[in-house]
């Protein structure tokens, strides 16, 4: 599991951190305890991007925040032909970025 | 502490400039030195962000000191993204005010042309949250474009205020001999006429190209002194009297309310609460408008109007020369330019003009009190300063 998929839960405080932090941002505490994140959610915003980083190879990428259900905001790819904010969507774990030096996973939602 | 008075200022044009780095950032240097009077400073702070990876070259302050010929006095790099500029002043700023040093000499220099649009986009979205956004393809207009998109949900904001903003500041970039983008534009051309769509197409839904600030090379200068130095060089006195810096979630999705902008809020707060002046009492502001909404959200941060209000004001015409609290004099970064390391020094150069008195046709008529909001990353870290002109 790749640590940027993860949720970080404060050991002492029990609240929710994505992405991971060296203390908690409520209570200050410095140990987490790692769960896999909620795959369903609201959609809050989005763009579609036209001038993509030079290593994308399509001609536009759709970006969102979501809130997911009982969990952090996430920042991800959509594959949503036509997104509206606040409308349901929902995550999978796939390949969302392939530079010179690795492959990246990331959190891609599709309409619910 | 002691008074920081501003005794010499120096620009160059904000353009593509076929000059290497370190000569576009002594350009405006010697400038500064001319305009004070000044043979001698005790440092130099250099702001910039792409040195290193744009332009292969680092210890940029080591190489500028030396092209000046002032050598053995100090000189580092400062780098805080595109808030680097006015950091740079801060940090000046406290060398004077601390009896460190009596000239500070602080020069903004960036030149992105090196490489292509697309590369220098993709150069600044090393800024963003390398696991959260990054690698999704995430970049400053992509941040630009969702925030806009909940703004206009939330407050009504439409494509036409935003494209008010960019034919105000184009307009007042017209005054400007160092402005980047020298072009008069109308609704009819970039919204509403039949050849819109192709003159300005989306770059991230809903901003369009004329939501977006051109990538710019280019350097400004301030030089930084004490009240003695400045009396006996004679320049009208414009002292910065305020410094105000606060910082934001890395990750933009991590803010409670994502349409706040606290670090603007909290960085102009300090700064004029420092300099014991209220948003009323602003003659002339230089806001961070890398992209429109930019300008309209920090109108309403630092004061000038309430929440979900400055689309408002901006319809009324309050914010251009002229107007209640005329914004982005120099045309802003949409219409001067924004070489992002020497952006905040290029705001606070416009900014003493205007106090001098030496603004040209832009000049606001008799401005005693300027106010910047330098934005660093997509608003996780704000540097504001104020200006207040003496006697
Ligand atoms: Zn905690």
């Amino acid at each position: 599991m790749e640590r940027n998929i993860l949720g970080y839960r404060c050991s002492k405080c029990e609240r929710m951190h994505y992405p991971n932090r060296a203390r908690c941002s409520a209570c200050g505490n410095i140990d987490f305890t790692t769960e896999p994140l909620p795959k369903n959610g609201v959609l809050l915003t989005y763009t579609v991007l036209y001038n993509l980083p030079p290593d994308f190879d399509v001609p536009t990428l759709t970006l969102g925040i979501v809130q997911l259900d009982g969990g952090p905001r996430i920042t991800g790819q959509l594959r949503i032909d036509e997104p509206k904010s606040g409308m349901r969507v929902q995550g999978h774990i796939g390949v969302v970025r392939k530079d010179n030096y690795k492959t990246h996973n990331g959190m891609i939602f599709e309409a619910a | 502490m002691r008074d920081v008075f501003v005794v010499g200022v120096g620009i160059t044009s904000f353009t593509r400039l076929e000059y290497p780095l370190i000569e576009i950032g002594a350009f405006a240097s010697v400038r500064a030195m001319l305009d004070a009077g000044l043979d001698r400073i005790d440092h130099l702070y250099v702001a910039n962000m792409g040195g290193g990876r744009v332009n292969n070259q680092t210890a940029l302050g080591s190489a500028l000191i030396d092209h000046l010929s002032l050598c053995p006095a100090g000189a580092e790099t400062i780098e805080n993204g595109p808030a680097s500029g006015a950091s740079a002043i801060k940090t000046g700023y406290m060398a004077v005010a601390s009896g460190m040093h009596d000239v500070a000499m602080v020069t903004g220099v960036e030149r992105m042309s090196e490489v292509n649009n697309l590369e220098a986009t993709d150069f600044v979205a090393t800024l963003t949250h390398p696991l959260a956004e990054n690698i999704y393809g995430v970049t400053l207009p992509s941040l630009a474009g969702m925030f806009t998109r909940m703004y206009m949900e939330k407050y009504g904001v439409t494509s036409r205020h935003l494209a008010m903003v960019a034919i105000k500041n184009h307009q007042h970039a017209l005054h400007n001999p160092f402005a980047h983008v020298r072009q008069q534009i109308t609704m009819d051309g970039i919204l509403d006429g039949p050849d819109a769509m192709t003159n300005n197409p989306f770059v991230s839904d809903p901003l369009r190209f004329f939501d977006c600030c051109p990538v710019s090379d280019g350097a400004a200068c301030l030089i930084l002194a004490t009240g003695d130095v400045a009396k006996k060089l004679g320049k009208p006195l414009v002292r910065l009297s305020g410094v105000g810096q606060a910082t934001d979630t890395h990750a933009v999705h991590e803010r409670e309310d994502p349409t706040n902008l606290l670090a603007v809020r909290g960085a102009a707060a300090k700064a004029m609460a420092m300099a014991g002046v209220k948003p009323s009492d602003v003659s002339v502001a230089e806001l961070h408008d890398a992209f429109t909404i930019l300008e309209i959200v920090e109108s309403e941060e630092v004061g000038f109007f309430k929440k979900g209000e400055g689309h408002l004001a901006l319809e009324r015409g309050l914010t251009k020369i002229g107007g209640q609290i005329p914004i982005n004099t120099s045309g802003g970064l949409k219409a001067k330019g924004h070489p992002v390391g020497a952006t905040g020094v290029g705001q606070a150069h416009e900014l003493v003009l205007q106090l001098r008195g030496e603004a040209g046709k832009r000049q606001v008529t008799n401005a005693k009190i300027g106010l910047s909001v330098n934005f660093g990353g997509f608003g996780n870290n704000v540097v504001s300063l104020v200006f207040t002109k003496e006697g």
